[in-house]
């Protein structure tokens, strides 16, 4: 018994059986969570979140976040004021851990032989001079010069650590809240962590609110253009539906969250998993207009015996290349790979199945005799010149399609993978703003932490990390250097006059090093001690403040610092979170090379057994690495970077674009069968299956497009890439792939 | 910074108080409190415990002697353990009136140097006592209130609150408020608790070990300050207290401090 009579015969319970399994796909759904931590989908393994969690430890898991204030004098009367009384209500919340500005910072000074410690701030000067004497000891104190205060006083900077068990969502409120409390002209800007989450996770949410019912109303539209008849829209349109509650459904089921990328599973669902739907409504209204004389049930069956193979061999492929996603390092990306594999399989399946059966059910739709005509337009007399063109010029076309591979290949000198998350959002968002902020007025936005273990309170040690502090000070783009050194040096300027030997000195003796940290301690605030040395003296931190334009930058920064580990016996400890960015950065940049490889041998693999031929899986491959190795050419000349999304594109591309092969290399193949030459079986290839290829591209990439209105420059981006890579993936396969059969004419095509 | 760290125990008494009972008014009992611990001059010796979360352990021992002259508490704080700051010696000036004078002594610097600053409420020697509560609070600064009695390890002791007057206060002394448990018998306080400025409870302070050190006077020889908030705890024990040697002046001098 075929499939067709599989599905006549059992049409009910196939029915019965899918709406079943979508509405039982409905339950998980409302326990989907969002989780847009990136790095919390790193691997165990890897050195970042070891070295970070080794640190934490030691010196605490808290985070960081900043608050930005600009205006034209940070020292004015006003904001002052404002800063203070922002600084005072978040001082006293038990969700934040330390608190500190201007008004934290201390003045510790050595005068008149004694050391005098006061608030930097002991009181907000209300005129011209006193603002003047303030803005001078400021100057002079380095616990605060470019530190809460940028160098032109244009800036200033409240710093508050949280702890990470509270919700970001609750953070960011207080935040807000006490912000507008005490209003102001200031500009402000927040960086941290934990904004970047509640941010993000703000904007998957209003993704997925806007761009699925625009891209279904949009999918509607193109279903209804095509096929002008209801059932032949709903049919398409239910497939899709279907696959998105299966695909969405997963996720939990499976036990994952939903990252931000997975904002692309239900729009790429979309995109795609229409096709299969779409070949039976096409399929059924030409034949309800060439045999208006066939039953309901047997249209539905010869329906179903023409597409099975076609349209299995194409979601197989799909599924194939999607699935290159599970060998990708980055967590999001294999769950991506495996749901949108199975959100794929399971529309493949309800339109294998289920279409007919529904088909089979419903009473025959009208005839649409103008749908028959397919000679006729835009897209036909298009792939009609082509074929003309290519069997004219074989040769010359390849060599276009070199050159223009040629060109694309230089952009590739130009191909940069990103050095950090910052573009999940727009350049024009405050996060970002205050990253720019950092970097031109501060110490830089980027933060190495480097622990070093042993007796801390060793002036050999200490040595140490002088040496370090003062040969990463001359790295370019390093802001700041701070460690236990600069601190007991600081304390020395206090405690000796300049011209003692002691001044700005580390102490010989072990018993003079832990006499300054006693006195450090009883003079100020343990917690400013323990930032850089904890309890038992026996850990000690040194922190890199540093701004960096490339990965290449932060690697060649990193790899100084761990050469001076190489060549002391101290084996410090690397963290802090632009090591996550570089581990990110590896894991996409790897993940990348190891999901493209699984897609194109799988796909070669596929190819070459439904062709019989590793001829076909190598020629068929062609169009696949000519659109990967032109979008990442086109992505080096248009300066956009390989980042944790616009990585997906290569395994998806190869996924979606090798069917457009395999229709051209069936449909030449089938012509050679019948009798004709190469010329015109690829003449009458492009006319007949190149209209099919067209539309069925077009949609996916209408699809596609839906995603450029996501409120995530990453998402735009991909979409831009992907409807790029399919287009290369759809010219190659019309033009190219015809022009190198026709120069080679291969045997597989002939059998 | 007005250090005085034998007032640590009398200025706790102090934040206590009640508006009547059984005739007796919060300053009243205050009162009677501090005068029950107060052992006017003396020598002691001690040993402070600072515990972290993680259960390490820092430990020091000091010896203090302090002794008033013309209204000026002057003490003399020494470290005697651990060895590299062993002969490390604070001296402290708690003037009236004005900001506290200090000095202090690095055996490895081998000068004197003075220390100015205004920093208050902050932690006294990285413990969990603060140096407001190591000083002499201000009786105006804070209004009293007795909200019951309880029994505290068998003994019943006044409840009793005392809060800062305005925010300046309570940010000048860490705290908003603290709630005491004073023994109803002998004015002896057992326990202090400290709510944090956003009035949550901080830190949790107990006196064990009361002797009775001369007629009619008691110290706590072990004190325990634990901050559930940040899960540290910090402990004093005396080991000796001597309250009969006179002290002359001339040992409270900054120059006096290399000797």
């Amino acid at each position: 018994m075929g499939l067709s009579n599989f599905v006549i015969k059992y049409r009910w319970y196939i029915i019965i059986v899918t709406l079943v399994l979508v509405l039982l796909g409905i339950i998980p759904l409302t326990k989907i969570r969002v989780n847009p931590d990136l790095e919390s989908y790193l691997p165990q393994t890897m050195p970042s979140i070891q070295n970070n969690k080794k640190i934490g430890e030691y010196f605490g898991n808290d985070e960081l976040l900043l608050i930005i204030f600009q205006t034209e004098d940070v020292l004015n009367e006003k904001t002052l004021n404002r800063i203070r009384k922002i600084t005072d209500t978040l001082s006293i919340m038990p969700q934040f851990g330390r608190v500190y500005s201007l008004f934290q910072g201390k003045d510790i000074r050595s005068e008149e032989g004694s050391m005098v410690v006061d608030p930097v701030v002991q009181r907000i000067p209300d005129n011209e001079d006193d603002r003047e004497a303030l803005r001078d000891a400021i100057r002079k104190n380095d616990l605060v010069y470019k530190v809460v205060v940028s160098e032109d006083f244009k800036y200033a900077l409240i710093i508050l650590s949280s702890d990470k068990t509270v919700n970001d969502d609750h953070l960011m409120q207080l935040i807000h809240e006490t912000l507008q409390k005490y209003p102001g002209d200031e500009e402000i800007y927040i960086n941290g962590s934990p904004f970047l989450r509640d941010e993000a996770s703000k904007k998957i949410g209003r993704d997925i609110m806007l761009l699925l019912p625009i891209g279904l109303l949009v999918m509607f539209l193109i279903l209804y253009f095509s096929f002008r008849e209801l059932r032949s829209v709903l049919l398409p349109f239910f497939v899709v539906l279907f696959s998105i509650v299966i695909s969405m459904a997963l996720i939990p089921v499976f036990g994952w969250e939903f990252s931000l990328i997975g904002v692309i599973i239900p729009v790429m669902m979309l995109a795609i998993a229409n096709n299969y739907g779409v070949y039976y409504a096409a399929r059924y209204q030409d034949l309800r207009a060439s045999q208006p004389d066939l039953e309901a049930s047997e249209l539905a069956k010869q329906v179903s015996g023409y597409l099975v193979t076609p349209v299995t061999l194409c979601g197989l492929t799909t599924i194939v290349g999607i699935l290159g996603l599970v060998a990708h390092l980055f967590r999001p990306a294999r769950q991506m790979g495996i749901v949108s594999a199975i959100g794929i399989s399971f529309a493949l399946l309800v339109s294998l199945l289920f279409i007919p059966a529904v088909l089979s059910l419903l009473k025959k739709g009208r005839i649409h005799k103008d749908l028959q005509d397919g000679s006729k337009g835009f897209i036909p007399s298009l792939t009609e010149r082509a074929g003309e063109g290519i069997t004219r010029h074989p040769k010359r076309i390849v060599g276009i399609f070199i050159l223009f591979m040629a060109f694309c290949s230089a952009g590739l000198f130009f191909f940069k993978t990103a050095p950090d998350s910052n573009d999940v959002l727009p350049q024009s968002h405050s996060f970002n703003k205050a990253i720019n902020i950092m970097d031109n007025s501060f110490g830089g936005s980027k933060m190495f932490n480097v622990m070093f273990q042993g007796d801390v309170k060793d002036p050999a040690l200490l040595a140490c990390l002088d040496k370090y502090e003062q040969e990463l000070k001359k790295v370019p783009g390093v802001g700041t250097v701070t460690s236990l050194s600069s601190i007991i040096r600081k304390i020395s300027k206090t405690l000796n006059d300049s011209t003692d030997a002691g001044y700005d000195h580390i102490p010989d003796s072990r018993e003079g090093v832990a006499q300054y940290l006693e006195l450090y301690s009883m003079s100020g605030d343990p917690q400013d001690l323990e930032q850089f040395v904890d309890f038992d003296y026996t850990s000690t931190l040194l922190t890199v403040q540093f701004k960096a334009e490339t990965i290449g930058e932060i690697r060649s920064l990193l790899a100084k610092i761990e050469g001076m580990a190489r060549e002391d016996s101290l084996e410090p400890v690397i963290g802090g979170y632009t090591l996550t960015d570089v581990d990110i950065n590896e894991s996409v940049e790897k993940g990348q090379y190891y999901s493209l490889l699984v897609a194109f041998v799988a796909i070669f693999i596929l190819l070459s057994l439904i062709f019989k031929s590793f001829q076909a899986g190598l020629i068929g491959s062609i169009p696949l690495a000519f659109a990967v190795f032109c979008t990442f050419g086109l992505m080096g000349w248009l300066g956009k970077e390989l980042d944790i999304v616009t990585a997906l594109i290569s395994s998806i591309s190869i996924g979606l674009g090798v069917d457009f092969t395999i229709h051209v290399f069936w449909r030449i193949k089938w012509e050679l069968a019948h009798g004709n030459n190469y010329g015109r079986s690829i003449k009458a290839t492009l006319k007949t299956i190149g209209r099919g290829i067209v539309i069925n591209a077009s949609s996916v990439m209408l699809g596609f497009a839906v995603l450029s209105l996501s409120a995530f420059p990453l998402i735009r981006s991909f979409a831009l890439l992907i409807i790029l890579s399919l287009f290369l993936c759809l010219v190659c396969a019309l033009v190219l792939i015809p022009a190198i059969c026709y120069w080679t004419r291969p045997k597989f095509l002939e059998k | 910074m007005k250090l005085l760290l034998k007032s640590l125990f009398t200025g706790l008494l102090l934040l206590s108080g009640t508006p009547g009972l059984f005739g007796q008014s919060a300053a009243e009992i205050s009162s009677k409190s501090r005068e029950v611990v107060d052992l006017g001059t003396m020598q002691m010796d001690f040993t402070i415990y600072i515990r972290d979360s993680r259960g390490s352990e820092r430990v020091r021992q000091l010896t203090m002697i302090s002794r008033i002259f013309n209204d000026v508490n002057k003490t003399l704080v020494r470290f005697t353990a651990p060895s590299d700051v062993q002969g490390t010696t604070l001296l402290i000036f708690d003037n009236k009136d004005t900001e506290d004078d200090m000095w202090i002594y690095m055996p490895a610097l081998k000068k004197v140097r003075r220390i100015i600053s205004s920093e208050r409420g902050k932690s006294f020697m990285g413990t969990e006592f603060t140096n407001a509560d190591m000083s002499k609070p201000n009786q105006a600064d804070f209004n009293y209130s007795l909200l019951g009695t309880a029994d505290h390890e068998g003994k019943a002791c006044w409840k009793v609150q005392s809060e800062g007057k305005d925010q300046t206060i309570n940010k000048a002394n860490g705290f908003s408020r603290t709630i005491s448990y004073i023994d109803k018998a002998n004015y002896l306080c057992y326990k202090v608790e400290y709510y944090d400025l956003s009035g949550n409870l901080q830190r949790i302070l107990t006196s064990h070990d009361y002797k009775n050190v001369t007629a009619n006077k008691y110290f706590s020889y072990r004190t325990v300050m634990e901050n559930v908030q940040n899960k540290r705890v910090s402990e004093m024990v005396i080991n000796k207290i001597d309250t009969g040697t006179k002290f002359q002046e001339d040992i409270f001098s900054p120059n006096a401090l290399q000797q």
